[in-house]
């Protein structure tokens, strides 16, 4: 069965030919949404099967995954296959459940959209299928390709509505700042290409692939191909392309920049463990960067208004916790064979994609009814979207961290983990600590979100209705989901046994957990109730501030006092610090290489030209049009050239 | 017998003589005239060596090509001077004179 998840991409890629190419009246409802539903429904029930096989215990063996060769270069073939394992069966979960959820969602979302929903359709389909070939790739350089593919995709979805010259920059902006990481990412595989003559997956991660780079350029590889992760993840400094790109439709931000394309990032650091573990370097940078993102995306989102960049900075947050999360998990590894971060990171993965795309797309309910992104106008919806107000609590408490909600689970176990990593560390504990002010800001930001959005009265001159069925019924299976994941844990063997699979190679005598431990450890850890303490004070401040009665209205005029407020909103001057490099530095760069083209390059060019044509105006003159003048010239010449002969030539020897 | 390098003095000064009214003339026709001095220089010369290369071969007998040249190029320069003519006329028409001073259009 296994053999056969290649087929899993193929059915997207399919629905994307056909939406792009067939005549447009056969394309039936919503300009091709059914042959969507159908690619993203064929390829849902695929993965389907595929992560019970691997649930059931059985991973595809390199041996027998089906591959071809697609290039000879010398001694390097690069192949195309399939690897599949835990965490492949986990992203195939996460890509299917969110992709096919979106989909029935945008027949909804994008009705009104009319012709322009063919490319809109054909786009998603295109993107499903190549985020199902990326998880699936079982080579750096199979990743790599379709690694690009997806940020192709987010380019062309991000500028979905092109007419909008903020969306038009936001596209390439958010093409722009990942291609830095994707350059990083092309260095990091070419340095382990140097090494180790091979970048599949299998011969890499073994032992004598591992044993064949140097530590330092390990150290550098890794780093590098983290670097990937830090574009596509939008991590802390190549975090601002996120925020802007919300300027697409609702359905992309909460497919792409929520549930699949930022996990990428990842999927890419987790996919590397057995690289990274070699390096406890490269481990330290991935969970400071990540804990940097963690705590300051939430302080930008503290003082966002639009509904979408509050979720935006939300996403990078909790992106950012996974990040740690694995940082942390990598030096457990190392330290005392413990894959607690691990599997706590790629949980907080699975939930996060969960919750944030019910968070999003229940943003896209709210925008699609009122039609403003903005907070400050809304208020009092919930009597009017009954529906998407509860949804969208749901997904709040879950991010906030409440139990038994998906996000208590994962968030408590990457928190854990860092603290555990702090024995070995001392920046851990450190990390540790904005990463339990980031649970904090985490639950104040979203019921703020929340409590501006539904709760107090209607702000603004808008006539609010629940969205159609084809929009909720995502809304409530994705509910449904988010409080439920997290009990994963506690199912069969649990899920930590369940995601040791995948780097079991690098645990020695690991003991495992039954998932009564697991209970257990969580409830008897004084560390819990910290973040639960906290994240219910989150909630209470939220409330004091936006929702209780007779609240002062100013605030969200005031907000922050003075500097701080500023800061915030100008999300830590870090956009503006681009601008002004780009503006300022470059421009003046491309000013001296502007004026270097100009009169260096061009100079030597005219001067040429110039000394032709001046050369050429003097030498006319010696035509007089007086025939004598040219005679005697003639005869001089004849004389000149006979005494040459005569005289010179036979003296010098000729 | 007039010995040969009498002959090339003689041709060496007409020709020089004719070069010299090319060079300094003003008036076409003398010009003209100058250029069958010229030619005729060049014809004296062909006659010269002609008449030399019989006498430094007697045994071949006498041999006529070089005045045939010299005819040649007898012929040729009455044709010439025919179209030089012909072509001073028609300046003539135009500019009101055959100063080869004045004639100096083809210029830049």
């Amino acid at each position: 069965m296994l053999e056969y998840a290649w087929l899993i991409p193929v059915f997207p890629f399919i629905a994307f030919i056909l939406i792009a190419l067939l005549p447009k009246r056969t394309l039936g409802w919503e300009d091709g949404c059914g042959y969507g539903i159908a690619g993203a429904a064929g390829a849902f029930a695929l993965s389907a099967l595929v992560v019970w096989e691997v649930i059931n215990g059985r991973t595809l063996l390199p041996e027998d995954a089906p591959r071809f060769t697609w290039l000879i270069i010398g001694d390097i073939s690069v192949t195309f296959g399939i690897w599949i394992d835990e965490l492949t069966a986990l992203m195939l979960v996460v890509v299917s459940v969110v992709g096919t959820l979106v989909v029935i969602y945008s027949a909804g979302y994008m009705h009104q959209e009319g012709v322009t929903r063919r490319r809109y359709y054909a786009e998603i389909m295109l993107f499903i299928s190549v985020m199902y070939g990326l998880v699936l790739a079982d080579n750096y350089i199979e990743m790599f390709i379709f690694w690009e593919l997806v940020g192709l995709c987010s380019y062309l979805l991000i500028g979905f509505w092109y007419e909008r010259p903020s969306a038009a920059s936001a596209a390439k902006r958010a093409f722009i700042v990942t291609r830095v990481g994707d350059i990083m990412f092309m260095a990091g595989i070419i340095i382990l290409l140097k090494y180790v003559g091979t970048l599949d997956f299998v011969t890499l991660f073994d032992e004598g692939g591992t044993q064949a780079v140097p530590a330092d350029m390990m150290t550098l590889a890794t780093a590098l191909i983290f670097g990937g992760a830090i574009g596509k993840s939008a991590q802390f400094p190549l975090h601002e392309w996120l925020p802007d790109a919300m300027e697409g439709p609702t359905t992309v931000s909460a497919l792409i920049h929520a549930a699949t394309m930022v996990k990428a990032g990842v999927y890419l650091t987790a996919r590397s463990y057995p690289l990274l573990v070699q390096s406890p370097e490269s481990l330290m940078l991935v969970a400071v960067i990540g804990g940097v993102t963690a705590l300051l995306a939430a302080t930008c989102a503290l003082a966002a208004n639009d509904i979408k960049r509050v979720l935006a900075y939300s996403t990078i947050s909790q992106l950012g916790y996974m990040i740690l999360g694995l940082g942390a998990g990598g030096y457990l590894v190392i330290e005392a064979s413990n894959p607690n971060g691990y599997t706590a990171a790629t949980f907080h993965l699975i939930n996060h994609a969960i919750f944030k795309a019910l968070l999003f797309l229940c943003a896209g309910s709210v925008i699609h009814s009122i039609g403003t992104n903005d907070m400050r106008l809304m208020g009092g919806l919930h009597k009017k979207m009954r529906i998407t107000s509860i949804t969208m609590l749901i997904g709040a408490l879950a991010i906030a961290g409440l139990p038994p909600l998906s996000g208590f689970w994962s968030k408590d176990e990457v928190l854990a983990a860092v603290w555990h990593a702090g024995e070995f560390d001392w920046t851990f504990t450190l990390l540790w600590v904005m990463g339990i002010v980031t649970a904090f800001m985490t639950a104040f930001y979203m019921f703020r979100m929340w409590f501006m959005t539904f709760a107090g009265e209607q702000r603004s001159d808008f006539h609010a209705h629940e969205s159609p069925k084809t929009m909720t019924v995502p809304l409530m299976i994705l509910a449904a989901l988010a409080m439920g994941s997290g009990f994963a844990l506690f199912i069969g063997d649990g899920f930590k046994t369940f995601m040791e699979g995948s780097i079991h190679g690098l645990l020695q005598g690991v003991h495992h957990e039954s998932p009564m431990d697991v209970a257990v450890e969580i409830f008897t850890d004084p560390l819990t109730y910290v973040s639960l303490v906290l994240a219910i004070a989150g909630i209470l401040v939220a409330y004091r501030l936006y929702c209780m009665p007779g609240f002062d209205r100013s605030v969200f005029a005031k907000g922050f006092p003075g500097k701080v407020q500023r800061a915030l909103e100008n999300r830590w001057y870090i956009s503006q610090f681009y601008d002004d490099f780009a503006y300022k530095i470059w421009y003046g760069f491309s000013l001296v290489a502007d004026a270097f083209d100009r009169y260096v390059i061009d100079g030597v060019v005219n001067g040429f030209a110039y000394l032709g044509a001046n050369t050429g105006g003097k030498m006319r003159k010696a035509q007089t049009g007086n025939v004598q003048r040219y005679a005697s010239l003639i005869v001089v010449g004849i004389i000149a050239l006979l005494v040459f002969m005569l005289y010179v030539l036979p003296w010098g020897g000729w | 017998m007039i010995n040969i390098e009498y002959w090339l003095i003689f041709s060496s000064l007409l020709f020089a003589i004719g070069a010299y009214g090319v060079l300094t003339r003003k008036n076409a026709i003398v010009v003209l005239m100058c250029i069958e001095i010229m030619l005729n220089a060049a014809n004296v010369n062909l006659v010269a060596f002609s008449s030399y290369y019989t006498t430094l071969h007697p045994g071949l007998g006498a041999d006529a090509s070089g005045q045939v040249f010299a005819l040649f190029s007898i012929a040729i320069a009455a044709a010439e001077v025919a179209v030089g003519l012909a072509i001073l006329l028609e300046v003539y028409r135009r500019y009101q004179t055959i100063d080869v001073d004045k004639i100096n259009i083809l210029r830049w």
